[in-house]
């Protein structure tokens, strides 16, 4: 079953347009203009029960846009989505109880209250009963380690530790779909590491459908099995993770350090990326050229140092961006 | 000087942008303007009455101007920026900058203000205008000495608002003694004239710095006379040397002790 | 249904006691808010003892009705701001994005963002209300009419509030009108309205309807009549009502602050 189904979604929000200068002020108190900015156009995607999706774009893409209409806090403009069969425009309350949602930008924590105390609040906005809350958090307790500071006031925890507890306290009510917006934004390596670990047991104990937005690409490749990338408000790749690692992984980035300088700038297949002196960076596009054959075009003998490897993700995603855009203002060149 | 009077222009045309957000302000201080125009009207139920000797139309025209006063002059910058100033220590990194700080301050507030206690005195004009009439036997040869009153008030005003934000360099939070300055000037100096007052309390409420800061320019625009205008300017000279003395005292010591503590 | 009620009820009890708590962090700090709001409260007396040394009535009224008229004022005023103190910020929230949090939660949105947060002086107003009731007109009688007029005066104030803050939803530069709106039902509330004439007291009972929050309710504390007292509670109920139909209405409207900053 899908937990989500997305069915031509858009959104288009009006802006004020002001002008500069004290006129231009003025003429906006008395005659507003408007500009129409379509932050979501025409999306459409499903998403599996117990998927990890990596929703991802540059900013403005409009991926908060999406996922805020996914959980009830935008009315979509056109279009429709259903998220565990129930459509968030029409039965928000409804469906809050199915979603967890965590912002890591926003706080829904009270800060001077204990992990504890904020979680039996959850639980009693959730309709929770009391043995219910306590019997769940002692278990969210024993899976995300939270003994050491579960009574300690959310003021004085450390940023890791207080994301745990807000992922903890989106997971009060079992929600069968966590949207997680950022979530390690701002973290240190070890510390998002750990995050990483707990959302991927959580999706493996509870089967909980994970949408994920991040613009850390650790996130992307360490936990999601699919990706959908969107730019200028429009899906440009919705493909599994292994996919778009086979597309892109045709091609390998070669690093050598030769005795003498060689020049390979007009073979076919080669592409130099950097070249100075005696290092060079080749990037090699194997449907045209097998490693072994470029390599074969230098002497084993010059070669000092030699280091091949693939295409960073990060690296791939940025060139989707690109291609996009490029795309894009192709399409808008012909008439 | 110059640099204080491009400070003071720099500011005046940043508040240009906010004009809309001045005129919004306009409707607190009409709806208080209104309520004691009502207030009067029902108490001088007989026009022609004078209650401690003024009329209705001066009474209300007092009320008037002294808002203006309080609305036209009333600006975060005297409290909250000095308070906050002192207390992230951003005094101490500006004590090597080539202006003294309570100079800036000043020039700063001028600027933000002179806009709009100028639109504010339009507006509690046009008020006025329409609901009580002319200002009785009002001549404009008073009007250098009634606008020298007013600066001065302000003035006066702004130093004792000061002196009380630079108490942040000893204490926590200064709100308190700000507030009692406030309801002493609301309660004494705004809504009436002290003559209004029982008979002990006037003499203590001529020795206040209300009387120079509200009640001294309003007086002097309802019931002008040759002789209380020379007390009024004379009460006002001495209060602004005391004020800008005392805070220049206080700054000063207050700058000692960052200086010695290192912030 | 019943239940529901209940569970909403049951929260938003939670939040007040949390929200309260946070404020008592601070001893020092919230003793201080309070005590100085019932000083400030206070100092308003000298201004009708000088009144009514000049004149021994003011709108028909003396001064002690005046008053207990000033203690209905800071009694709905020092409920509605304990209780809903984030619906007189509303516009705030609603141009900041700040209505998100409360959208993913199977609560009632509007209940949820107000009480969100508390205003420790609004408890030396509450206790300053009743200070003055006791002072100047005590009964047992008017201690019950006196409390059921500050809980639905603060409905009122409430509702107003919303309703005001909700044209932030159509009208992005709202906010200083608002906050006006708010401060003239303030300001309005601690004057008798004997002093006021036909069309401003007609616009009392309408456009700004301090009337209901205070001027009705001192007339049926000094004369009870029932008939009154039900025109109070049906206008407690239209404003309540109308306060939730306007802000659903524009919640559709809200943007979550997706694309309000840009500027172009």
């Amino acid at each position: 079953m899908d937990a989500i189904t997305v069915n031509q979604l858009s959104k288009t929000f009006r802006v004020k347009v002001k002008e500069k200068g004290l006129k231009g002020s003025l003429k906006s108190i008395f005659q507003p203009e408007y500009k129409s900015i379509q932050a979501v156009k025409d999306i459409s995607f499903q998403v599996k029960e117990g998927e990890i999706l990596a929703f991802i774009g540059p900013n403005g893409a409009g991926k908060s846009t999406t996922i805020k209409m996914l959980t009830g806090i935008l009315y979509p403009e056109q279009g429709e989505a259903m998220v565990m069969g129930i459509n968030p425009a029409l039965k928000r309350k409804q469906l809050s109880y199915q979603i967890g949602t965590v912002f890591g930008q926003k706080e829904q924590l009270w800060m001077h209250l204990t992990p504890y105390d904020n979680f039996k609040f959850f639980g009693t906005i959730y309709d929770l009963k009391d043995h219910e809350v306590e019997a769940r958090i002692e278990e969210l307790k024993q899976v995300f380690e939270l003994e050491e500071f579960i009574n300690t006031p959310v003021r004085n925890l450390s940023l890791g530790q207080r994301i745990r507890c807000e992922i903890v306290a989106s997971l009060i009510h079992r929600p069968k779909v966590l949207f997680l917006d950022e979530p390690t934004i701002g973290l240190d390596p070890v510390v998002k590491e750990n995050i990483r670990a707990l959302i991927k047991k959580m999706n493996r104990e509870y089967k909980t459908t994970i949408f994920l937005t991040s613009h850390d690409v650790g996130d992307i490749e360490k936990l999601c099995k699919r990706i959908i990338i969107v730019n200028h408000g429009r899906i440009v790749l919705d493909d599994s993770m292994e996919n778009l690692k086979y597309h892109y992984l045709k091609k390998k980035v070669v690093e050598l350090k030769l005795r003498d300088a060689v020049d390979l700038s007009d073979e076919d297949g080669i592409t130099v990326l950097k070249s100075k002196g005696n290092n060079v960076k080749l990037e090699i596009d194997t449907t045209k050229k097998d490693i072994s054959d470029a390599l074969k075009l230098i002497d084993a003998d010059n070669i000092l140092d030699i280091n091949i490897s693939n295409i960073p993700l990060e690296n791939i995603i940025t060139e989707i961006y690109k291609e996009n855009r490029q795309t894009l203002m192709k399409g808008s060149d012909t008439p | 000087m110059r640099k204080y009077l491009f400070i003071c222009k720099a500011t005046l045309m940043e508040s240009l942008q906010y004009v809309m957000n001045i005129a919004l302000g306009f409707i607190s201080f009409f709806m208080m303007v209104f309520v004691f125009i009502n207030l009067w009207n029902y108490i001088y139920s007989d026009p022609s009455k004078l209650i401690s000797g003024y009329s209705r139309g001066q009474m209300i025209w007092y009320v008037i101007l002294t808002e203006i006063l309080w609305y036209g002059t009333r600006n975060r910058t005297l409290t909250v920026q000095i308070s906050d100033d002192i207390k992230s220590g951003t005094i101490a990194y500006g004590l090597n900058k080539p202006y003294h700080y309570i100079v800036y301050i000043i020039a700063k507030h001028i600027g933000e203000i002179a806009l709009k206690f100028v639109l504010f005195l339009g507006a509690g004009l046009v008020i006025g205008l329409i609901f009580v009439g002319p200002i009785r036997d009002f001549s404009p040869l008073r009007l250098p000495l009634i606008l020298l009153s007013l600066l001065l008030g302000i003035l006066i005003n702004s130093f004792i608002r000061m002196a009380i934000s630079v108490l942040s360099f000893w204490i926590e939070d200064c709100f308190p003694f700000h507030w009692i300055y406030d309801k002493l000037l609301i309660l004494v100096g705004i809504m009436f004239p002290v003559e209004v007052f029982p008979q002990w309390a006037q003499p203590i409420i001529r020795c206040s710095p209300i009387y120079v800061v509200s009640y001294g320019p309003a007086k002097l625009v309802i019931d002008y006379n040759y002789s209380t205008a020379l007390e009024i300017l004379l009460a006002q000279l001495i209060y602004l040397a005391v004020s800008f003395i005392l805070l220049m005292l206080f700054y000063q010591k207050g700058v000692k002790r960052v200086n010695v503590n290192g912030g | 249904m019943l239940t529901e009620v209940k569970n909403q009820l049951h929260v938003i009890l939670l939040s007040v006691k949390y929200n309260i708590m946070r404020e008592m962090t601070n001893r020092v700090t919230f003793l201080m808010n309070v005590s100085f709001m019932m000083l400030n409260n206070a100092a308003f007396i000298i201004q009708w003892m000088l009144l009514f040394r000049l004149k021994s009535d003011i709108g028909g009224y003396g001064l002690n009705d005046v008053m207990v008229l000033w203690g209905l004022s800071a009694g709905t005023f020092g409920l509605a701001h304990v209780f809903f103190h984030r619906a007189f910020s509303l516009p705030d929230l609603i141009i900041h994005g700040k209505l998100d949090s409360f959208l993913v939660q199977p609560k009632s949105v509007l209940l949820s963002v107000i009480t969100s947060a508390t205003s420790s002086s609004a408890i030396g107003d509450i206790i300053y209300g009743y200070m003055i009731l006791t002072i100047f007109n005590f009964s047992f009688s008017n201690l019950l009419l006196f409390t059921l007029f500050i809980i639905l005066g603060a409905l009122i104030l409430t509702a107003y509030a919303v309703i005001v803050g909700s044209l932030s939803f159509w009208i992005l530069r709202s906010e200083m009108l608002s906050e006006n709106l708010n401060n003239i039902m303030v300001n309005f509330q601690t004057y008798p309205d004997g002093i006021f004439k036909n069309v401003i007291r007609f616009l009392l009972y309408t456009l700004v309807p301090v009337g209901f929050v205070v001027y009705q309710p001192l007339k049926i504390i000094l004369h009870f009549n029932l008939m009154a007292c039900l025109g109070v509670l049906a206008f407690t109920i239209g404003i309540c009502l109308l306060a939730f139909f306007v802000f659903y209405r524009g919640l559709r409207r809200y943007t979550s602050s997706s694309l309000m900053s840009a500027r172009i």
